[in-house]
C-alpha cells in the first residue's frame, strides 16, 4: 500500500513537471506588450527592452527555463511581476486562498448533503413525481450554459430577496448566493450518479435476499443501498472537492469575491508570468492529490478492490 | 398413513402481471397444501410460474405483478391480502424464509459475511451484542463452515460459491423459519458441490424441524430431497404425488416428457428428447389444456375443457383427460418403461442414494 502511493506520488510530480513546462512555454508564446498593459503605447522601445532584461524575459529560453525549474526545486514561487510588483507569490496566494478554500468547501457540502439526498428519494420514486421533478433540473442545469443561471441568480435573486449583489467581507449574507450557485452544478451530478447506482442496487439479488430475510425498507435503503452506491462515487469525489475549491473562477469574477480564481484571471490578462505559473501549479497539484486520494479511499470503502497484487494469491 | 398437519394452505391462486400494458397470467387457479416437516419439490421448465408462485408466499413478486385471487393461508392469516411490507416483514424470514439460485450475488459484497448473518439473527431472534455474535458463529458452524471466528470477518468475495451458498443457508436458518424456500438452491454450483449442499439442507432441516419447498428444474436433485413432487406447467400444477408416485407412476404426458428429457435416459449414439413446441402464450387466455398443443397423447376434449384433477391415490393426482374413465387407454411411452425397468434393477430411486454414481 505505501509502495503504491509513493509510486503514484512519483507518478504525480513527471506530470506536475511536464505541467509546468507546458505552461512556461505558453506563457513565453504571448505577445510582449501583454507585460505593460496600458502604458505600452507610451513607452519608447529602448525603456520597454530594459523593463524586459530587468524582468529576465531577454535571456535564452533554456537559461530562463533553468532558472524555473530551480525556483521550483526550492519551492520559491518568485515575485508577481505585473498584478503586484515585486510582492511575493506565496503571500498573494496566502492572501486569496482562504476565501477559494471556504467558498469551495461549503458550496461542496451544500451540494453533497442535498444532491445525494436527493439522488436517494429519486431513485426510490423512480418513475414517479420526485424523480420527474430530480430530472428536470438535472437536465437544465446541464443543459444551460452556467454563465446563464448564474448571472440570472445575481441579478434577480438578489433583488427578489433584497440580498447584496456583490461579495462583501462584512456582510456574511452576501456570501449565500455564491456558495448556492456554486453547488447548483455539483448537486446535479451527485443527484444523477446517486441515483443511477441506487437504481443499480435496487434490483440486486443481495437487497432480494435481505428483503427475504425481513430487512425493512429502511434498513435495506440505508443499511445495504446506499453505502454501495456510493462506492463508485467515492473515486471522484476528492478531485471533485479540491477542484471546487480551486474556485469557480466565474463566480468569484461575478462576485468579486477575492479568491485564487479571480487572481488567475488577472494574472493571465496581464502576462504575470511566474504568478500564473504558480496558480496552474496549485490546479494541477489540486487534481492530481484528489485523484490519488481517490483511488485510496475507493480501497478504504470496497473490501474487493486491491491496488496491488497480494504476494500470496488465494 | 398418520394425518399430517397443513403448514401452509394455498387456495385457487392467481397471480398476475402487467407487461406493457398487457396483462400476463402467471398463475392460474393454483391450490397446494403443503405439510409440516416435509419437503415438497415443485419442478418445471422455465417460465412455468415455479418460482412466481412461491415468490408470492413472501410478498416478494416484482412490482408489476399480484395476486388477484385466492388465498395463501399461514398459520390463521391470509397472507394474499397482505400489502405493506411491513406486514409482509411479519413473515418475512420469520415464518418463511428464502435461499437464492445465485450464491455469488445473493450476499452484500461490501458487508462481511458475519454481518450479514447476525443482520437476520439481530432481527428474529433479539440477540444482540456478544450474544448475536455468539450465535452467529454457532450458525457458521452449523453449516460447516471451518474457522468460523476467521470466516465471521471475511467478505463474500473470499468465499468459494459452495461455502457463499452455506453462508446464505446459515443466513436463512439464522431468521429461525419454519419454511425454507430453496430457488433453484443448487443450479449454479458444481456438481460435486451441489451434492453437499443438498445434503446440508437435508440436515438443517432435521435439526429445526423445517418445511423446505425446492424449487427445481433437476430432477436428479428431486430424486434425491423430495417427499412430495409437483409439476407445474404453464402456471399450473398439473401432477402432485409422493417422489415414488410421480417417478414410478406418472400420469400425466407432460411428467412424462419431463423424465424422457432425463439425459440418464437416453440411450448413447441417440440424439436426447426434448419435448416439441413452446410453451403457450401466457397472455392469451388458456381454452382447454395449456399442454395439448405439445402434447402427442392429446385428445379433442384437451382442446376444449380444462380437465379436473384425477385422484389416482390419496396422495396423488393429475390433471389430464387421459385419466378419465371414457379417454382411450394410453401407456406412457417406451423411454418411461425403460427408464423405470432400469431404475427398478438399481434401485437409484431410493431416497438418499447417489443417483449420479451408479
Amino acid at each position: 500500500m505505501i509502495k503504491y502511493i509513493l509510486k503514484r506520488l512519483l507518478q504525480s510530480l513527471l506530470t506536475l513537471f511536464i505541467i509546468a513546462t507546458v505552461v512556461f512555454f505558453l506563457m513565453r508564446l504571448m505577445p510582449e506588450e501583454g507585460y505593460f498593459g496600458e502604458k505600452y503605447d507610451k513607452m519608447d522601445p529602448e525603456q520597454i527592452e530594459a523593463e524586459l532584461t530587468a524582468m529576465g524575459l531577454r535571456d535564452p529560453i533554456p537559461v530562463q527555463l533553468w532558472r524555473f525549474y530551480g525556483s521550483l526545486l526550492r519551492l520559491d514561487f518568485g515575485k508577481s511581476i505585473t498584478v503586484r510588483p515585486k510582492v511575493a507569490i506565496a503571500k498573494i496566494i496566502s492572501q486569496k486562498a482562504p476565501y477559494s478554500i471556504r467558498f469551495g468547501l461549503c458550496s461542496v457540502a451544500i451540494s453533497l448533503l442535498v444532491g445525494i439526498p436527493m439522488g436517494t428519494v429519486m431513485a426510490l420514486f423512480k418513475k414517479k413525481i420526485p424523480d420527474k421533478l430530480g430530472n428536470m433540473y438535472i437536465i437544465f442545469i446541464h443543459a444551460v450554459p452556467a454563465a446563464v443561471y448564474y448571472l440570472f441568480i445575481q441579478l434577480y435573486v438578489t433583488d427578489i430577496l433584497h440580498l447584496p449583489i456583490l461579495y462583501n467581507e462584512r456582510d456574511p449574507v452576501s456570501q449565500w448566493l455564491p456558495m448556492i450557485s456554486m453547488s447548483l452544478g455539483g448537486t446535479a451530478s451527485y443527484a444523477m450518479w446517486t441515483r443511477r447506482y441506487v437504481v443499480d442496487q435496487m434490483n440486486r439479488d443481495y437487497v432480494k435476499f435481505a428483503r427475504a430475510k425481513g430487512v425493512s425498507e429502511g434498513g435495506i435503503t440505508f443499511g445495504h443501498m446506499l453505502r454501495n452506491a456510493l462506492v463508485p462515487m467515492a473515486q471522484n469525489l476528492p478531485a471533485t472537492i479540491l477542484l471546487t475549491i480551486s474556485g469557480s473562477i466565474y463566480i468569484e469574477s461575478l462576485y468579486s469575491i477575492p479568491g485564487m480564481g479571480n487572481l488567475l484571471l488577472s494574472a493571465i490578462s496581464r502576462q504575470d508570468n511566474p504568478l500564473v505559473q504558480a496558480l496552474v501549479l496549485i490546479y494541477s497539484s489540486l487534481g492530481i492529490f484528489g485523484l490519488l486520494l481517490g483511488d485510496l479511499l475507493m480501497v478504504l470503502c470496497d473490501p474487493r478492490i486491491k491496488l496491488v497484487r497480494e504476494k500470496e494469491d488465494r | 398413513m398418520e394425518e399430517k398437519e397443513v403448514i401452509l394452505s394455498v387456495k385457487d391462486l392467481e397471480i398476475q402481471f402487467s407487461l406493457r400494458g398487457q396483462v400476463l397470467t402467471a398463475i392460474r387457479d393454483v391450490s397446494l397444501d403443503v405439510y409440516k416437516g416435509e419437503s415438497l419439490a415443485i419442478v418445471g421448465e422455465s417460465g412455468s410460474g415455479k418460482s412466481v408462485f412461491t415468490k408470492s408466499f413472501m410478498g416478494m413478486l416484482d412490482k408489476n405483478g399480484r395476486v388477484t385471487r385466492g388465498q395463501i393461508l399461514y398459520k390463521g392469516k391470509d397472507l394474499a391480502k397482505y400489502k405493506t411490507s411491513k406486514e409482509w416483514r411479519e413473515i418475512r424470514g420469520k415464518e418463511i424464509a428464502m435461499v437464492f439460485q445465485d450464491p455469488m450475488t445473493s450476499l452484500n459484497p461490501l458487508k462481511t459475511v458475519g454481518k450479514q448473518i447476525r443482520e437476520a439473527i439481530e432481527l428474529h431472534q433479539g440477540l444482540h451484542g456478544r450474544a448475536a455474535k455468539e450465535k452467529t458463529l454457532e450458525y457458521l458452524r452449523d453449516v460447516d463452515i471451518p474457522l468460523p471466528e476467521m470466516r465471521y470477518k471475511q467478505y463474500p468475495h473470499e468465499f468459494s460459491g459452495g461455502m457463499r451458498q452455506r453462508a446464505v443457508i446459515a443466513t436463512a436458518m439464522a431468521c429461525n423459519p419454519e419454511i425454507l424456500i430453496c430457488d433453484e438452491p443448487t443450479t449454479a454450483l458444481d456438481v460435486t458441490i451441489q451434492a453437499q449442499i443438498i445434503e446440508l439442507l437435508r440436515e438443517m432441516q432435521k435439526k429445526y424441524a423445517l418445511t423446505i419447498i425446492y424449487i427445481t428444474h433437476d430432477l436428479g436433485v428431486v430424486a434425491k430431497v423430495a417427499d412430495r413432487v409437483a409439476v407445474m406447467y404453464a402456471g399450473d400444477i398439473v401432477e402432485i404425488g409422493t417422489s415414488n408416485e410421480v417417478f414410478y407412476n406418472a400420469k400425466h404426458p407432460y411428467t412424462w416428457a419431463l423424465l424422457s428429457s432425463l439425459p440418464q435416459l437416453g440411450v448413447k449414439g441417440e440424439p436426447l428428447y426434448a419435448i416439441n413446441g413452446t410453451p403457450p402464450n401466457l397472455f392469451r387466455e388458456i381454452k382447454g389444456d395449456a399442454y395439448a398443443p405439445r402434447n402427442p397423447y392429446a385428445l379433442k376434449i384437451d382442446y376444449e375443457a380444462r380437465p379436473p384433477y384425477f385422484q389416482i391415490s390419496e396422495t396423488h393426482k393429475a390433471r389430464t383427460w387421459l385419466l378419465d374413465g371414457r379417454a382411450p387407454h394410453t401407456a406412457p411411452p417406451a423411454a418411461i418403461e425403460r427408464m423405470l425397468s432400469k431404475w427398478k434393477e438399481v434401485g437409484t430411486l431410493e431416497r438418499g442414494s447417489e443417483t449420479e454414481n451408479p
